[in-house]
């Protein structure tokens, strides 16, 4: 074990023992450890096999960044190892390999290379026979693809959604954040920090500074009620209006700040050169964050770079820890020194200025860094820490609309915002050092607090100061003849690699990217958009700053489509029947969202119950719960014209206590809703509508009258009343027997009336109408009593023969009416003469909404009419709904509804012909599913009682 | 192994093949000027120079090549339509992309591994089975599925037995497939280039100047170009172009967003689509779930990205196959589609007698690519339109002969 | 999610609200000849620009328009549909 004694190691409890497993293998880590910080320890650096050459890979950044560290769990594929707490018993695995991760048969991939030039699945496997690409090449190619893989049975979890409010929002709590955060909460602001990491502090949990200054910052921050610090969370992402998710664990915070501060700090570059990838490389504030976080020795023998101080203080961290250092190479030639640098001199450890590293050499397998060139020698060593340079995290800075730019002089990379709700502070604004970094965040918390109003007397030196300049320093690219020399580690991208794109023509940055894949896998850019820019630069003769980074897209980090689903519950609705329903056995069915019966389960089956159900409604009574449909009431003394203008009959001159029926169409004439309107006074209507359409005949009422301003309220009262429909020859002799003020009389009450009172004590409005062409009396009542009115029903019904039926009865019973279902028999340019409904449509009104436009259809002819088509019980098939209806070969329409009518005795259906073939008696040609073709003839519509006796008895 | 595998390792250089010229300087006038470098241009220009003769042709590209609704749909390729037009249309596309890779010696990896619509209501089934009746009787494989097959077609689904969503069957299009988008991009542009067509990119359109009922010139931020024949194809932003030549097209545009996962071993082999969801998923040949959804709810100019789409298409993903919670995603995108009020497209003439439309193809552009590449050169070439093409016309919307592809869109692009 | 503001219900998510689209000019339909008739109903704002739209907010069924801009997605002011201001 190579772990360091305490302090070192501030995350992990040594008290604990955590064991777990790697590729099968017994592993041991402490409580506080990262999967990959615990099998450092162990002595395990490689983590997984590369995407296309199956190199050993190990940790980089120890952020979570790359693919480099990503494993696989039993039932969590893609796992960042170096995030990830290790937990008793978890069974680790590599990712991506072919045999285990030390013997991986495809390890050969590396040797292949040349085979697989950038772009090469483009120019091949097209080959020999046109489908090769189909049945040959893919298959093997998706074999290869992917690196995690999914456990189809993983156990559900639970996820959770909540919301957060704040008038500040900073994220990140670095010395940036954490000075921001202290100085808006100072200042009397509601204030969210929250930062990814365990703790606050960022670099100064890890880096070369006084512990006394992060203990000073976080007992300020403690002492502030009114600042909620929020750790292990995640913001990743920022959309418009401020709105941001920030994860915690498994629940999503849907955030809402007035103002954000953004200190999301610097990534580490790596540096470019070959062999750059193996393990045993790292980021030198990775080395750092494996020392002072998990307590864990990087290596023994170290080379260190160093463009800037930081990389000074990580060589005198290993020193520290007890790492041999045996050289730490500086690319910069100036002669400025810093405190550490000095420091690390006095030390004698040799520092060779202008330094290259030219290439790194594996162990066998390159299974670990074994040794380093630098400045033309190699030098021996397992551990190679990079500090060659930063990028400001630009992701949640860019999703806020930040531009990014390059400073030529520095090489820096840079960012610009013009969004007044959101700051930039610390890195990313260009602030740099531990005093700019203090300096950053208490400017942007003032230029955000004082946008909401807080005062405070402003530090004269904070105002005056602008964002202090950043060192300068190269990130080097040292590209190798032999290559390896890695862009991007997650797509296993070289230099050439990116230049040879360029000589195909792929010379703009997202073309580049789009070509090569650099900058899409995992780590989406963060280790390699910058040198990416540069290369593209140099090689296309344009500045970085002209090529520039691709588009920074939500989200910042990988999140969980889990963490974003929540809980998902799909909207179900219940009739105030639903338990009368399933007490009656009925099988329910989804509706929209509504569950209706659809036939009730009499033990015998199905197409036997539904028959006997409706032969019940024609010869005796039935009871069917219709409280789906769309219940409105219309008040106010323009409530008539105001249905006249959206309806196509006349409800104007409808006189009070009647019902009518009403067709809807909209603006280009087609036919969209139906239902009935009664007229339960002069001033106001109850309208019906079906179930599917309600909710946008509602909203559609309501924007017409914003539109025409007419006296008239539109109340929906669809939840709030039930509707039954009795149905059959005996429904006036079953309400007859109930205790009721209503006469229910065929000269009292007749056909297409309305009437108010009370039944079995429940207060009703009643219509006459006749969806199943039987003597019908739909009585609609308050939900809450819907039940009770039920009850009533079935119990005088009984010596009447009344039976409940459900939907599929109701198809057939409307079918053999020929009654039309909207959204069945029509369709979205159906228009009234298409289905015969000149009776329904005023020629009178001045205007209705469609008019206009069926008028000008009807002189453009119509070429299509919906007709009843009767099939002889003999007839060689029956054509399924859909099935379509031709001429000359050629589809000119379909059958809408077909069914067997047990009333009738033989199978009847809807269907649009073509309009020359309308008239009753002619044969039109239907072709069924199995493709047999059956002549039929075209019949009336109403196929059963076309006189209308029985509904209006 | 192929053959041009053992060139590359056998070779001690890479093998350029130069796909994308660089931008040559504007020549005073072309023949032909198409507005707009994404798939349908560089496929007009593509079949007006090898099939056509037509070698002067400029396509005009404000950003890069291929970048707007090129780049950024999900790829789905399908001609399960409900209109003969329709369908006779888009089952040209299909068989186009059976041999595109041979006819742009460019692997666009058209992979017709089926596309599976979810039914979860029997309304909607029966809606299907419109689709399938036209469908076979057009020659295509299409046809409605009942639940044990859905199961047998795509074992992972959760059918929801007894939930309100239970999927009840479905619509199996085996015909149904995707390609790699840029591909098909690049592939044309290498073989239209090669063919002296050329490509500007970095090249915007600013105006046109109209004479009668002709546009004499393109106006472009590099310089005024006379023009013989002007196709306008730019996607999201047709609306806007056709309008600086006076043509005011019934277009609006919404954005349209999608989301793709980290790479994770193949594990669906087929497009999954959810009407009722507004969510389908395809995985890709690198391993990632593409996930897609409806269009935004209000008329934008903008390829931002929302968290409710984003959390809307997570719930439709999550509910079909539940275990994705624990998968990550990696990226959401926008793209901006133009949609028309019959969710068609829009081919042919226009008022403005040289310039041709190639315009509304809302969220369901890509899949057309290589057919109205193909049959707008030939219109271009001919001076008429073909057939295939008439219905689209945008005359229909004068004469109300729209076509009645309404309510087919939803969630399966 | 972005923020509308609701001239009777103030500030609220935009997925309260349901889009109704660009106000369209009012067209006699008796004085106007097929062809442009045809035109009216399918023709739409889409200008790269300032569109006036009309919104409803959900819950409340409150119709109100809202001045936006289709490109940057700005909503420069909203208000009540007979509010004389709303039309300038």
């Amino acid at each position: 074990m190579s772990r360091l004694p305490a302090p070192w190691g501030s995350r992990i409890d040594r008290g604990r023992t955590v064991r777990f497993t790697f590729e099968g293998r017994a592993c041991e880590g402490y409580a506080g450890d990262t999967i990959a910080s615990a099998l450092a320890a162990g002595g395990q650096w490689m983590l997984s096999r590369s995407f296309k050459y199956h190199r050993p890979r190990g940790l980089f950044s120890m952020t979570g960044a790359e693919a480099n560290t990503l494993v696989q769990l039993p039932s969590e594929p893609n796992v960042a190892a170096d995030l990830t707490a290790v937990r008793e018993g978890m069974a680790v695995t590599a990712q991506n390999v072919n045999g285990s991760l030390d013997r991986d048969r495809d390890a050969i991939m590396d040797r292949l290379g040349h085979f697989m030039p950038v772009g090469f699945y483009y120019r091949t496997f097209m080959g020999p026979r046109r489908d090769s690409w189909l049945k040959f090449w893919e298959p093997i190619i998706r074999r290869k693809a992917g690196l995690g893989k999914v456990d189809t049975n993983a156990q559900h979890r639970h996820f959770d959604k909540s919301h957060l409010h704040c008038e500040i929002l900073v994220v990140g709590a670095g010395p940036t954040g954490l000075s921001a955060a202290i100085a808006a909460a100072e200042a009397g602001a509601d204030v969210v920090l929250c930062d990814e990491n365990p703790e606050i502090g960022g670099s100064l949990t890890y880096g070369r500074d006084d512990p006394a200054t992060l203990a000073g910052l976080a007992e300020r921050a403690q002492s502030l009620s009114n600042l909620r610090v929020m750790t292990a969370t995640l913001c990743n992402g920022w959309y418009e209006d401020n709105w941001l998710p920030l994860i915690q664990g498994d629940r999503l915070y849907c955030t809402r700040a007035a103002e954000v501060v953004l200190a999301t700090g610097s990534i580490g570059q790596p540096a470019i050169f070959r062999n750059n990838d193996l393990p045993g490389i790292m980021l030198g504030s990775a080395a750092q964050r494996l020392m002072r976080h998990y307590g864990v020795r990087p290596g023994r023998k170290a080379v260190v770079i160093a463009a800037d101080e930081e990389g000074y203080g990580v060589a005198l961290d290993l020193i520290e820890a007890g790492v041999r250092v045996m050289l730490v190479a500086d690319p910069r030639s100036g002669d400025m020194q810093g405190p550490f640098e000095a420091e690390l001199r006095a030390s004698g450890v040799s520092v060779q200025k202008a330094a290259t590293i030219e290439a790194a050499e594996g162990t066998a397998g390159n299974r670990h860094l074994a040794r380093v060139r630098v400045g033309g020698r190699w030098i021996d060593c397992d551990l190679l820490t990079v500090s060659t340079g930063k990028v400001p995290a630009w992701q949640l800075p860019c999703q806020a609309g930040a531009k990014v730019g390059h400073d030529q002089t520095t090489g820096l990379m840079t960012l610009s915002l013009a969004n007044a709700g959101v700051h930039l502070a610390g890195y990313v604004a260009g602030d740099d050092g531990l005093e700019g970094s203090f300096r950053g965040g208490r400017r942007a918390a003032e230029a955000a607090f004082s946008r909401l109003g807080y005062e405070v007397a402003p530090n004269a030196n904070d105002a005056a100061s602008s964002p202090t300049m950043r060192a300068a320093h190269v990130q080097p690219v040292v590209a190798h003849p032999k290559g390896r020399d890695f862009v991007d580690f997650d797509e296993d991208l070289q230099v050439k690699d990116l230049h040879n794109a360029i000589k195909d023509g792929y010379c703009e940055i997202e073309l580049v990217k789009r070509f090569t894949t650099v900058g899409m896998g995992p780590s989406q850019g963060r280790h390699s958009a910058l040198a990416t820019a540069r290369i593209v630069a140099e090689a296309t003769g344009r500045s970085v700053a002209e090529v520039g980074i691709t588009t920074a897209r939500p989200p910042v980090g990988p999140e969980t489509l889990g963490v974003l689903a929540g809980h998902h519950l799909p909207l179900e609705r219940r009739t105030a029947m639903h338990a009368r329903h399933i007490a009656l056995n009925a099988v329910m069915k989804p509706v929209g969202a509504w569950w209706r019966p659809y036939f009730y389960d009499s033990g015998d089956e199905a197409r036997k119950a539904i028959h006997s159900e409706i032969m019940a409604v024609r010869q005796a009574v039935g009871l069917l719960d219709v409280s789906t449909l769309g219940k409105l009431e219309l008040r106010g003394a323009d409530a008539g014209e105001f249905l006249d203008r959206l309806y196509t009959m006349a409800h104007a001159s409808q006189p009070v206590g009647r019902v009518r029926y009403c067709l809807m169409l909209n603006e280009m004439g087609s036919v969209v809703d139906d239902g009935v309107a009664y007229r339960m006074a002069g001033d106001r209507y109850y309208v019906t509508a079906t179930t599917g359409a309600v909710a946008r005949v509602y909203a559609d009422m309501l924007f017409w009258n914003a539109q025409w301003r007419l006296r008239v309220d539109v109340l929906n009262l669809t939840g709030a009343f039930s509707g039954l429909n009795v149905t059959g020859p005996k429904a006036r002799s079953l309400l007859a027997t109930m205790e009721s003020d209503i006469d229910f009389s065929r000269e009292a009450f007749p056909y297409l009336s309305g009437r108010e009172g009370v039944v079995a004590g429940v207060p009703v409005r009643v219509m006459r109408i006749g969806f199943t062409g039987e003597l019908s009396y739909e009585l609609h009542c308050p939900s809450s009593l819907a039940p009770a009115l039920w009850d009533a029903l079935m119990a005088a019904g009984e010596p009447h023969g009344l039976r409940p039926y459900g939907l599929e009865a109701s198809r057939i019973l409307r079918l053999e009416k020929g009654h039309i279902l909207i959204g069945q028999d029509t369709d979205a340019i159906t228009t009234p003469d298409e289905l015969g409904f000149g009776w329904a449509v005023s020629k009178k009104k001045p205007f209705f909404v469609g008019k206009r436009s069926i008028e000008m259809r009807a002189r453009l002819g119509q070429s299509r009419k919906l007709v009843g088509l009767r099939f002889a019980n003999d007839a060689k098939a029956i054509p399924g709904e859909n099935c379509l209806v031709l001429r000359g070969g050629t589809p000119v329409g379909h059958v809408t509804s077909v069914g067997f009518s047990p009333t009738l005795g033989y199978t009847i259906a809807l269907a649009y012909v073509y309009v020359g073939d309308a008239t009753e008696g002619s044969l039109v040609t239907v072709k069924c599913r199995d493709g047999a073709l059956v002549d039929v003839p075209v019949v009336a519509h109403a196929f059963f009682d076309p006189a209308n006796a029985r509904q209006e008895m | 192994m192929p053959l041009r595998l053992l060139k590359y390792g056998l070779s001690r250089t890479y093998p350029i093949s130069e796909d994308i010229p660089a931008t040559p300087d504007l020549l005073p006038s072309y023949d032909v000027v198409i507005v707009g470098g994404g798939g349908h241009g560089l496929a007009c220009a593509h079949h007006l120079s090898k099939y056509h003769g037509i070698r002067s042709v400029a396509v005009i590209e404000k950003g890069y090549l291929a970048g707007g609704n090129t780049a950024r749909n999900t790829t789905t390729i399908r001609s399960n339509y409900i209109t003969l037009e329709g369908i006779a249309f888009y089952k040209e596309a299909v068989e186009l992309f059976e041999t595109l890779s041979q006819e742009l010696d460019f692997n666009v990896m058209f992979s017709q591994r089926g596309q599976l619509t979810l039914a979860h209501s029997e309304a909607t089934l029966r809606s299907f089975h419109l689709r399938a009746e036209m469908g076979k009787h057009m020659g295509t494989r299409t046809e409605v599925v009942d639940q044990k097959t859905v199961q047998d077609l795509c074992p992972q689904l959760n059918l929801d037995h007894g939930g309100p969503l239970e999927i009840v069957g479905g619509l199996w299009h085996a015909d149904g497939g995707t390609a790699r988008h840029d591909a098909v991009a690049w592939g044309y542009a290498a073989q239209a280039s090669r063919r002296g067509v050329e490509i500007h990119q970095r090249t915007e359109v600013t105006g046109f100047e109209v004479v009668g009922d002709r546009i004499q010139v393109v106006n472009t931020n590099r310089g005024r170009i006379a023009c013989g024949q002007v196709l306008i194809a730019t996607g999201g932003m047709n609306y806007d172009v056709a309008l600086m030549a006076g043509v005011e097209l019934p277009i609006r545009c919404y954005p349209l967003q999608a989301m793709v996962t980290q790479p994770l071993k193949p594990w669906l082999d087929t497009l999954v689509s959810s009407v009722s969801l507004h969510t389908y998923l395809v995985q890709s040949s690198r391993g990632e779930v593409v996930i897609g959804g409806g269009s935004d709810p209000y008329q934008l100019y903008s390829t931002r990205s929302t968290l409710d789409m984003k959390e809307h298409l997570a719930e439709g993903a999550v509910h079909l196959f539940p275990f994705l919670q624990g998968v990550r995603l990696l990226r959401q995108w926008a793209g901006i589609t133009d949609m028309t009020p019959d969710y068609s497209p829009i081919m042919g003439a226009s008022p403005v007698r040289n310039l041709w439309l190639d315009c509304g193809w809302g969220t369901w552009g890509f899949k057309a690519t290589p057919v109205a590449g193909k049959r707008l050169a030939q219109t271009i070439a001919e001076g008429r339109v073909p057939d295939i093409l008439k219905p689209f016309a945008l005359e229909r919307f004068e004469t109300f002969r729209l076509l009645n592809e309404m309510g087919a869109t939803a969630a399966s692009h | 999610m972005k923020i509308l503001t609701c001239p009777m219900n103030g500030d609220r998510n935009i997925d309260e609200f349901q889009s109704f689209g660009p106000v369209r000019a009012g067209l006699d339909p008796d004085r106007t000849a097929d062809a442009e008739w045809a035109r009216h109903l399918f023709r739409a704002e889409n200008r790269k620009g300032v569109v006036i739209e009309w919104w409803r907010h959900v819950p409340s069924n409150y119709y109100f328009l809202a001045e936006r801009d289709l490109v940057s997605n700005e909503i420069i002011r909203t208000f009540d549909s007979s509010d004389p201001q709303g039309r300038t």
